[in-house]
């Protein structure tokens, strides 16, 4: 029986993190488990900073991740996992998108964007494994941009954590998404499905 | 919404409140948008024909209460959604209708929102209760949230009394499996009989046989308030004499708590009827223990019952909770709050703590770049202001001279960089009035008030009727892009559709700004700079109150609606990397390249041409978006 498990997912609104999130949850709660999710919707549709708190088990009832006890963070933006540092610790495995989409202020050169080697280190000084991808580049060999959500989703297959499985991650990607989409967002997921099994064997 | 019972889905807590009125058997939801309270209605809205129910978005929170209370008199049941600012708005009559009687189940769903995810106050409207003696129950998660609304309805037509469900935001947007009740049927016998006794509020000697009998039924109601599930006791045999009482999201938190630290031996008081309050409970709780501690977001409501309850029956018991620091009365709780507050109240540190950990965090979340909201990209708000700010210069008046005050709405993102507009936010409608005030005040400046379709329709008439008739000599800029976008495009009157879509004529604010008296109207399309700026000049020329529309539609819903023109290109010869666009615009489609030149990427781009009106050198081409 799984006590407790957390997924933290950190996007800017319309990189999909919202649909990522829901895909994971269903997937969750056809396999039977207790789930609860929760976000911030406020400023999703516009762009703004959105996270959302996928969590599973018996004893999970709160809706956000308690401090550094993420067992996963998906940032689908490479800054923006270091907004969700509270929610990091030890436990944590990161896979991390590395392209970034820049804030108005820096692309206007009043905010500088930080380096991604720092933000990587900074990860692994609070937290443990941080995997980088092109979750982008990847999306766009896939066929369409809009899937990068569902490229780091098949990264997140790729890590092999025994509760949701890839049949039901696969069922839950059919109900959840346009069904006129599912060949190009199975090829997504087979995408980053190979991309992070190299990482993890380089590694 | 259409499930079958039995079945257990995954809901949001909007989703399942309005689920909740489904199985209660609804006939009329009605509200004004205002997050996080917006999904009841737009989860109900395309299935409202379906459902034979009459699901609307009304002008405002008051006249939405007031439609459901009329429905409500003639034995429909109807349920009312708002956000906190939005009860205040509706306030002045749900007082009134509390006096009288409902004959269908009248519910009131009231989202607040500690933590200001959306925006506005961090209202506690559990306090609401106090000064209307209605009902409430403060739900604590998505399934809670669908039971309170069932029993609400029922409590409802059985007292004939308007009862509130209030949730947060956390628990507004929370998704947890829900369990489907059975539907009744929305079909109704309706009927209204005249009895001015109890429905008119003018005679005083029947004013207060009416609060008598309001004051009468809430003491009927407190027995079947005080059994019900929404409270929930839990006092184990080996208690230490410790114990936790805890309201709305808190209760999950305390739930996390006790799980992860085995705290089986901990007394537990879920206290969800929060007018009137479970008083026998909270009597059996504080007669078993010594010290307690009080989990509620916002203001010590239960606290404060608690500590009187304590006082009147002279018992000494210890309270942790706002009054001596243990918690905050600002922001929201969680996990780690819920579990530093339990180990205060039990001597022991619960957390592991990591002061190094800790400020390697504080400071990764500097390093994180600010996100600031900016306008979307063709979003017409951006050329207006941008207008605007030309025709200030052209007039004399430099960077922070003239007035702006603005009002709620995507039309205050004017307060940003590189615009720098508006001076003020109040709530709805306040940015004419207090442009009115400014003025009087002996301000001799230009002084525009900025205010969005939906949010003119809401609360801007009468400031607008009241501007005109005294004659005052402000500018009065109304920015229709025919939606209320901040909430997530809802319709507005002026939308051309209600909430399920049905069309109608859209109800044009000109005409309503020339009837109110004001006598110069412009209207202008905000993408033509040019004409836009001529619009401002000659209306802050103006002697007495003037007012231009600037109508062109939110840039996101002509992106639905494919609507959008071409996009526009750079080209790089002419452009001299002067960056003049970038600065004046902060348009998210623009970039720079390696050679510091301007890019536009065509995929963002919405074709709105403005940019093209500000380069200098010619160098951005642009196709206008069609109409
Ligand atoms: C009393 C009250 N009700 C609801 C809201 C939520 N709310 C914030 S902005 C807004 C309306 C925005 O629409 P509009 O005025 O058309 O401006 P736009 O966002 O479209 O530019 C609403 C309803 C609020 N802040 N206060
Ligand atoms: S949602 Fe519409 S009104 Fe709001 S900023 Fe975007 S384009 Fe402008
Ligand atoms: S035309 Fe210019 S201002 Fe308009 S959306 Fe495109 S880049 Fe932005």
């Amino acid at each position: 029986m799984i006590k407790e498990y957390n997924i933290l997912i950190a996007s800017v609104g319309g990189q999909g993190g919202i649909t990522l999130a829901r895909i994971l949850s269903n997937a969750a709660q056809s396999q039977g488990l207790k789930v609860r999710v929760g976000e911030t919707l406020g400023m999703a549709q516009r762009g703004g900073p959105v996270q959302s708190h996928v969590r599973f088990g018996e004893d999970v009832y709160g809706p956000m991740i308690p401090k550094g006890r993420s067992d996963v963070l998906l940032s689908l933006e490479p800054a923006e996992a270091l907004r969700v540092v509270r929610y990091i610790g030890k436990r944590t495995t990161t896979i991390m998108n590395t392209s970034p989409t820049l804030p108005i202020p820096v692309i206007l050169n009043e905010a500088t964007y930080p380096d991604p080697a720092r933000i990587t280190s900074i990860l692994e000084r609070i937290g443990g494994r941080v995997y980088s991808i092109d979750a982008v580049e990847l999306a766009r060999e896939a066929g369409s941009l809009r899937s990068m959500n569902v490229v780091m989703l098949g990264a997140y297959v790729s890590l092999g954590e025994p509760i949701l499985t890839l049949d039901t991650i696969e069922e839950s990607l059919a109900t959840s998404l346009p069904s006129r989409y599912l060949e190009q967002n199975i090829r997504a997921l087979k995408i980053g499905l190979e991309k992070m099994k190299e990482l993890i064997s380089e590694a | 919404m259409i499930g079958k019972e039995g079945s257990v889905r995954l809901l949001m807590g909007n989703e399942s409140v309005a689920r909740g009125a489904v199985e209660a058997g609804v006939g009329v939801v009605i509200g004004y948008p205002g997050t996080p309270s917006s999904e009841v209605i737009s989860t109900l809205a395309p299935c409202a024909e379906e459902l034979g129910i009459k699901v609307e978005w009304a002008v405002n929170e008051k006249v939405a209460f007031d439609v459901a209370a009329g429905a409500a008199l003639a034995g429909c049941r109807c349920l009312v959604t708002m956000k906190s600012a939005g009860l205040n708005v509706a306030f002045d009559s749900i007082i009134s209708v509390a006096y009288g009687d409902v004959n269908g189940g009248l519910v009131i769903y009231v989202a607040d929102d500690p933590a200001v995810h959306a925006g506005m106050e961090e209202q506690d409207s559990r306090f609401f209760t106090k000064v209307s003696m209605l009902p409430m129950i403060d739900v604590f998660d998505p399934q809670d949230a669908k039971d309170a609304v069932v029993e609400a309805f029922d409590y409802s037509e059985r007292f004939k009394i308007p009862i509130f469900v209030r949730s947060t935001s956390r628990v507004a947007h929370m998704r947890c499996g829900v369990k489907f009740g059975p539907v009744r049927s929305s079909v109704r016998e309706v009927g209204f009989q005249r009895d001015i006794r109890r429905f008119t509020r003018a005679s005083p000697v029947w004013c207060m046989e009416q609060h008598t009998r309001l004051n009468e039924k809430v003491e009927k109601m407190k027995p079947h308030f005080e059994s019900s599930r929404f409270n929930e006791l839990h006092m184990p045999e080996n208690n230490a004499g410790v114990g936790v009482i805890a309201s709305g999201v808190s209760w999950n938190y305390l739930h996390e708590v006790v799980a992860l630290h085995n705290l089986v031996e901990l007394a537990t008081l879920r206290i969800g009827t929060v007018n009137p309050l479970p008083e026998k409970l909270i009597h059996a709780f504080i007669d078993k223990v010594d010290r307690i501690l009080v989990l509620e977001e916002l203001e010590p409501y239960v606290e404060l019952h608690v500590k009187a309850m304590i006082a009147d029956a002279g018992k000494n018991v210890r309270v942790y909770g706002k009054k001596d620091g243990t918690l905050r009365r600002v922001g929201e709780y969680n996990y780690d709050v819920v579990e530093r507050a339990l180990g205060k109240l039990l001597g022991t540190e619960l957390a592991e703590r990591n002061p190094e950990l800790d400020k390697i965090r504080d400071e990764a979340i500097k390093v994180a770049p600010r996100r600031p909201l900016p306008f979307c990209p063709g979003c017409p708000h951006r050329a207006t202001y941008t207008a605007m700010r030309q025709a200030l210069r052209e007039l004399g008046y430099g960077e922070g001279e003239a007035i702006i005050t603005g009002d709620i709405g995507c039309t205050i993102l004017g307060m940003h960089p590189p615009f720098n507009m508006c001076w003020t936010e109040v709530s709805m409608g306040a940015s004419i009035g207090l442009a009115c005030g400014l003025r009087y005040a002996g301000i001799d400046k230009p002084i525009i008030a900025t205010i969005g379709d939906s949010t003119f329709f809401h609360a801007g008439i009468p400031p607008t009727i009241n501007t005109a008739w005294n004659d005052t000599n402000i500018v009065i800029a109304v920015l229709d892009n025919r939606i209320t976008a901040m909430t997530g495009h809802q319709p507005s009157p002026s939308s051309g559709y209600t909430a399920t879509g049905a069309e109608t004529e859209p109800i044009e604010i000109e005409r309503i700004l020339e009837a109110s008296g004001i006598k110069k109207v412009r209207v202008v399309d905000p993408y033509d700079l040019q004409h836009t700026k001529e619009a401002f000049i000659a209306a802050l020329k103006e002697r007495g109150p003037s007012a231009v529309v600037l109508r062109r539609m939110c840039s996101l819903v002509a992106r639905r609606r494919g609507l959008l023109g071409t996009p526009s290109v750079v080209d790089p010869e002419r452009c001299t990397a002067c960056l003049l666009c970038l600065r004046t615009l902060s348009c998210p489609a623009m970039s720079v390249s390696e050679d510091g030149k301007m890019v536009i990427d065509p995929s963002t781009c919405t074709g709105c041409g403005v940019c093209a009106q500000i380069c200098p050198f010619d160098a951005i081409t642009a196709w206008r978006q069609k109409d």
